[in-house]
């Protein structure tokens, strides 16, 4: 098939045509139900979202509470991966056995959850609890500046550190255990150790979360507070309390979520893992209902299942017509866009999602009040 | 005295909803406090209860000043409240609305039973979200949640607001057994009813306390009930 596309660039309009195969979508979906393509896809797809709702969590807990959009969430993520990789490279050495190099990590994740809970904790009095009167705008630009110091600050003691600010920091995927760092073959095809690992943390969070909330005095006042903050109040529950935890709470799983990142290399460490972070967690937490912890985990799995899919899908068909126009566009028209494809998806869900129920999967018409 | 209300100026923004509101609520006493749409009534609980604090005035609860303190403060004091349009936790469980205003250190079960020997019509649904109920049974639950939460004082906003003739009567019965119970400041419409909850009321009018007196003393024929309670 001939596809003619047509191009703008310097008020001339060129028109270039471009050949398509096709693959039926139903090749694509029988290929899919292959044992080992199957089991590539659930397990990639269910890796990525134990990640995306490590990172997600934290913000809908925020949002659902306190009514904040906290756009430094992305920034929490990125300190908690260059903290929990620094201990790794100090901690860990050739020498070190696995066992070793995991009670060290599940350490390192314990000091950066509570480091940064604190941390979170002592930013929400000091700089978000005086801008709760003020319009929602004062509170995105706060954390928006919260954002631009930290990462700021992160590029320079990076630097002087002799790293590389803008690209993922190796030397965190030394420390990795070998049986996470290796491949293992499920009916033909490779899994990497890291997944099920990812997997396993993903469901302790989901897991601890749901507890806390639903069996937990506090977790009912926080429930309660995210419905009504005024008449929690008047029940004699000290919201502002909740607020400081839950905040803490939330940037601590954010930096929690980076260490596991830290280790993973479709991310590891670097600076611009602010950005990466922050947009999952906003997809996820818009896809699901923005506040809403089941809304979190239901849009975490779903997305995770996309980006599988599509990663999956990317190799295995160069007929995949919105990769290949952009491969054979002749070198000034060509752009990467089949590496961004599973990206791209992501966000294709969220405007579908936003067209067809904007308050989200599970999201309730208003939250937060206070 | 356990409420004393001393010339309190309440403001919402800039408009100037209370100028000047006194009142007084002995211990075990049940009071009114009338007055048409939007003369402030509602304002006068939420000044209370520090959700809209007064600017000037103060307010005492046995004796402490609390004025300006945190409403969870208030709370915590033993002040309830039973607001307007109910304001259940929509997404919890009956049960769990119970335990929310339960008091920590109370015991959850005798709550359970304190609520639902209250309002056996509420038991049915301990496992329903709030949110599904019926304007009256949510009514009940409002009025469970703040006898639960062992309170000496209960500020109860319009109890009958929106609701049945048969309800109305349900959850003035339930006002009566808890008359006997604990204090109460009831805001009400129902002219009727508020009189027959209460020992004294106070009338207000465009921020102002206007008349006050025993219930027993007026009927709804009252010239100065029917200038002020007229729409």
């Amino acid at each position: 098939m001939i596809v003619e596309l047509f191009f703008q660039s310097g008020g001339t309009l060129t028109a270039l045509d471009v050949p398509l195969s096709s693959t039926p979508v139903t090749e694509v979906l029988t290929d899919a139900m292959d044992p080992g393509a199957l089991a590539r896809i659930v397990l990639d797809s269910l890796s990525k979202a134990g990640l995306y709702i490590t990172i997600a969590v934290g913000l809908t807990l925020i949002f659902g509470l306190m009514g904040v959009l906290n756009f430094a969430h992305g920034s929490f993520a990125m300190y908690g991966a260059y903290i929990g990789g620094v201990i790794m490279v100090v901690a860990v050495t050739s020498g070190t056995g696995d066992l070793s190099r995991l009670v060290i990590f599940f350490g390192a994740a314990a000091f950066v959850l509570a480091l940064m809970t604190v941390v979170g904790g002592a930013i929400e009095k000091k700089l978000i609890r005086p801008v709760y009167d003020r319009p929602p705008l004062f509170q995105i630009l706060l954390t928006f500046g919260i954002v631009l110091v930290l990462d700021e600050a992160a590029r320079i003691v990076v630097e002087w550190r002799g790293i590389t600010p803008r690209s993922r920091w190796e030397g965190p995927f030394d420390t990795l255990p070998a049986f996470l760092s290796a491949r293992y073959d499920v009916f033909g095809s490779t899994i990497r150790g890291i997944w099920l690992f990812e997997i396993a943390v993903g469901a302790v969070i989901v897991v601890g979360v749901y507890l806390f909330l639903t069996r937990t005095r506090y977790g009912l006042y926080i429930r309660a507070g995210s419905e009504d903050g005024e008449m929690a109040q008047a029940l004699g529950i000290d919201i502002r309390q909740a607020f400081t935890l839950v905040f803490g709470v939330g940037t601590g799983l954010a930096a929690f979520a980076g260490v596991i990142l830290m280790w993973d290399p479709r991310f590891g460490a670097s600076v611009p893992l602010t950005i990466e972070a922050l947009l999952i967690a906003f997809v996820i937490v818009i896809i699901g209902g923005l506040g809403t912890f089941k809304g979190t985990v239901v849009a975490g799995v779903l997305v995770g299942f996309i980006d599988g899919f599509t990663t999956w899908m990317l190799p295995n068909y160069d007929a995949v017509e919105f990769a290949l126009v952009s491969a054979v566009l002749p070198g000034e028209w060509a752009i990467p866009m089949s590496s961004n494809l599973p990206e791209a998806t992501m966000f294709l869900a969220l405007v579908v999602v936003l067209i067809v129920r904007p308050q989200g999967l599970y999201g309730i018409e208003e939250v937060g009040g206070h | 005295m356990m409420l004393e209300v001393e010339n309190i100026d309440t403001y919402y923004g800039q408009s100037h909803i209370l100028e000047g509101v006194s009142l007084a609520v002995e211990e075990g006493e049940s009071v009114a406090l009338i007055g048409r749409n939007g003369v402030g009534k509602t304002t006068t609980l939420r000044s209370i209860l520090q959700l809209t604090p007064p600017t000037e005035g103060s307010i005492t609860f046995r004796g402490e000043d609390i004025t300006g303190m945190e409403t969870f403060e208030v709370a915590q004091r033993g002040v309830g409240w039973v607001p307007e349009e109910r304001r259940m936790f929509a997404h919890l469980t009956v049960d769990e609305n119970i335990e929310v205003s339960t008091p920590p250190e109370a015991d959850l079960d005798a709550a359970y039973d304190l609520a639902y020997e209250t309002f056996p019509d509420l038991e049915q649904f301990r496992d329903k979200d709030a949110g599904t109920l019926s304007g009256g049974q949510q009514q009940m639950l409002a009025i469970a949640r703040g006898l639960v939460g062992q309170n000496d004082l209960l500020l109860i906003d319009e109890p009958s607001e929106g609701l049945a003739p048969l309800i109305v009567e349900q959850v003035s019965e339930a006002l009566e057994a808890l008359r006997a119970e604990t204090t109460m400041l009831l805001v009400e419409q129902n002219f009727e009813m508020a009189m027959d909850l209460t020992d004294r009321f106070y009338l207000l009018d465009h921020g102002q306390v206007v008349e006050s007196g025993q219930s027993d003393d007026v009927s709804a024929d009252d010239e100065f009930i029917q200038r002020y309670l007229s729409a």
